[in-house]
């Protein structure tokens, strides 16, 4: 042995691995570039551009429809891009890396399996909530300048039909204001974002599970549109058979094995001008963090023991 | 002084279950072997003979079915143990929107690394692999060479006491082969100690100090490399500007000896094909 080698031996000491968020944030980091790079940008301002052609392209109707349109079609829109962008996201990182080695390099580094996976998780979340905020401030602001348009055109038609009484501007104004930029579009955007970060976690247990990326997109489409459907499910095949004890064990088994997507629809009623409440969106975090909670506590159960 | 070894594997059987009807395959069998601080131990054996399945159980990327491993007495199962290993894997690949100088910053992040302490040690580590000029261009057009530069670059950034060389000149011109070897016995001269892999047989005889020879997922010889390749009973004697005269006289002497003394063969040595190729690679052009 040499003598640099025995000096070093004798005097390391190794440290203990324990979490750490800036590890997190490197990987966290790395991913959200790595995802930018394949392309996914240009996908997400074409969207824009198509959003904001079809806000200045829809002929007037009324107000109230025109406004409604616009909100349906972009948060809809929005609900698939994100949705889509989660899953592939996913479904691509962990098999490229296996397959470039760098999973290796990564993990033959003093970093735990969990962070590693928590980091690849929040570098998809992150690049899913900037494209909602950029997508979200483009529709507040088309929102927002078509409202006035809408808004003037209404009234001269009202004049022009000789039926501008108060009553009738006040009506309108309220149709205006109550469709057009409020609060509601952002918590619908919110929504939005809990729904994809819930099938994100899913997909990141899938491809934790297969080796496939093709498996793992198809599964979790899959679990997706049953998760939109779950409602049905539990009516269809509890309500007339179980007791209501049986009745919401077999609902909770169902639920946690696929996640109630329908418990973040929020677009139909924000499109159609309701107000979401304070605790609608409250349940609808609280219920999102438990899902993921539980999903990711899974995928690093499996992810522990893969072997790699 | 510690006697910790870098290595220590002992017993180690792999057995990765098969499925959708396969059987189950048995890819190391019992196969124990140390690495002590400071040298250069080669792991050599044909293709599927159990040698990365070891690697990464060693490195905590796979889980022993029996036996256990450990780096520097701790437990390969626990993630404190890669404090003191940098791996370099075959063929490495890296993030290709980074350069070479951001893929070491991210990997040094990883080891808990940061600021003026982590840019020197990139910097430091990219001039040690020849890097510099390469520094800020992206890892994706980096040649085959210069990625296995770059992986013993991100293998080395923490300071590790071990490194895991896998196949390190696997696809690499010669003279790119020829940096890795020097780099290796320069790690050596540091106190590295460095576990390999590789098929170049003349590379590892050039640089280990020890080997264990792999076959079908047991270790079939093992030990240091002068006792593995010495032959016991001949001698070799290599003379420079001999004349005729003076070889005449030695075969005579030989002859004379009686007994079992023979001279087995006399001419002149051969060179390597790999030290022909360099030569005759790095003459100056002739106009």
């Amino acid at each position: 042995m040499s003598q640099a080698a025995a000096q070093t031996s004798a005097s390391f000491s190794t440290p203990t691995v324990r979490f750490s968020p800036s590890r997190v944030w490197t990987l966290a980091h790395a991913t959200m570039t790595q995802l930018m790079r394949m392309k996914i940008l240009p996908f997400l301002l074409v969207l824009c551009a198509l959003v904001v052609a079809m806000g200045f392209g829809l002929s007037v109707i009324n107000p109230e429809k025109q406004l409604g349109q616009l909100k349906s079609f972009s948060l809809g829109s929005l609900q698939i891009f994100s949705i889509v962008i989660g899953i592939v996201a996913t479904a691509l990182l962990l098999p490229k890396d296996l397959e470039d080695r760098t999973l290796y390099t990564i993990l033959s580094k003093p970093v735990p399996r969990f962070d590693y996976l928590l980091g690849k998780f929040i570098g998809v979340l992150m690049l899913i909530a900037s494209g909602l905020v950029i997508m979200d401030a483009i529709l507040s602001l088309i929102l927002w300048m078509q409202q006035s348009v809408l808004f003037d055109a209404a009234v001269a038609q009202l004049h022009q039909d000789k039926q501008d009484t108060p009553e009738a501007l006040a009506q309108l104004s309220e149709i205006v204001a109550r469709q057009g930029l409020t609060w509601n579009l952002h918590w619908a955007v919110w929504a939005i974002f809990l729904k994809a970060s819930v099938v994100t976690a899913v997909a990141m247990i899938i491809s934790c599970i297969a080796s496939s990326t093709l498996f793992t997109i198809v599964i979790t489409f899959c679990i997706t549109l049953i998760g939109h459907g779950e409602a049905l499910i539990r009516d269809y095949f509890f309500q007339p058979n179980l007791h209501s004890t049986a009745k919401h064990v077999a609902s909770f088994v169902l639920a946690a094995i696929i996640p109630d997507l329908t418990q973040f629809d929020v677009v139909d009623s924000v499109t159609n001008g309701q107000i979401v409440p304070w605790n609608a969106v409250n349940d609808m975090t609280g219920i999102a963090a438990l899902y993921l909670g539980v999903y990711l506590f899974i995928t690093h159960l499996v992810f522990v023991e893969k072997e790699l | 002084m510690s006697t910790t070894p870098a290595v220590s594997v002992k017993n180690l059987t792999k057995i990765f279950k098969g499925s959708l009807g396969k059987g189950a395959f048995r890819a190391v069998h019992d196969v124990s072997l140390t690495v002590e601080a400071g040298e250069v131990y080669g792991l050599i054996g044909p293709n599927g003979s159990g040698k990365s399945t070891t690697m990464k159980v060693i490195l905590g990327l796979l889980k022993p079915t029996a036996g256990e491993t450990s780096i520097f007495g701790i437990p390969s199962t626990e993630v404190a143990s890669r404090h003191s290993v940098g791996f370099l894997p075959e063929n490495p690949y890296f993030y290709k929107h980074l350069n070479g100088r951001e893929t070491l910053h991210f990997y040094g992040r990883l080891c808990g690394m940061n600021g003026a302490k982590l840019k020197s040690r990139a910097d430091e580590m990219l001039a040690l692999t020849g890097l510099e000029d390469a520094a800020t261009r992206r890892v994706g057009g980096y040649s085959k060479g210069m990625l296995q530069r770059l992986g013993l670059a991100q293998a080395l950034i923490h300071e590790p006491r071990l490194l895991v060389l896998d196949e390190p000149t696997a696809g690499v011109d010669p003279a790119g082969s020829r940096i890795i070897r020097d780099l290796i016995i320069e790690f050596r001269a540091r106190g590295i100690t460095v576990l390999v892999t590789s098929h170049l047989l003349e590379q590892m005889q050039e640089v280990c100090d020890r080997v264990g020879i792999m076959a079908h997922g047991r270790m079939v010889r093992e030990g240091r490399l002068e006792d593995l390749i010495a032959v016991e009973n001949q001698t070799e004697m290599v003379l420079e500007n001999a004349s005729p005269a003076l070889l005449a006289k030695i075969d005579a002497l030989v002859k004379a000896e009686g007994g079992d003394t023979r001279l087995l063969r006399s001419g002149h040595p051969r060179t390597t094909l790999e030290r022909l190729f360099l030569e005759a690679t790095n003459e100056p052009k002739k106009s």
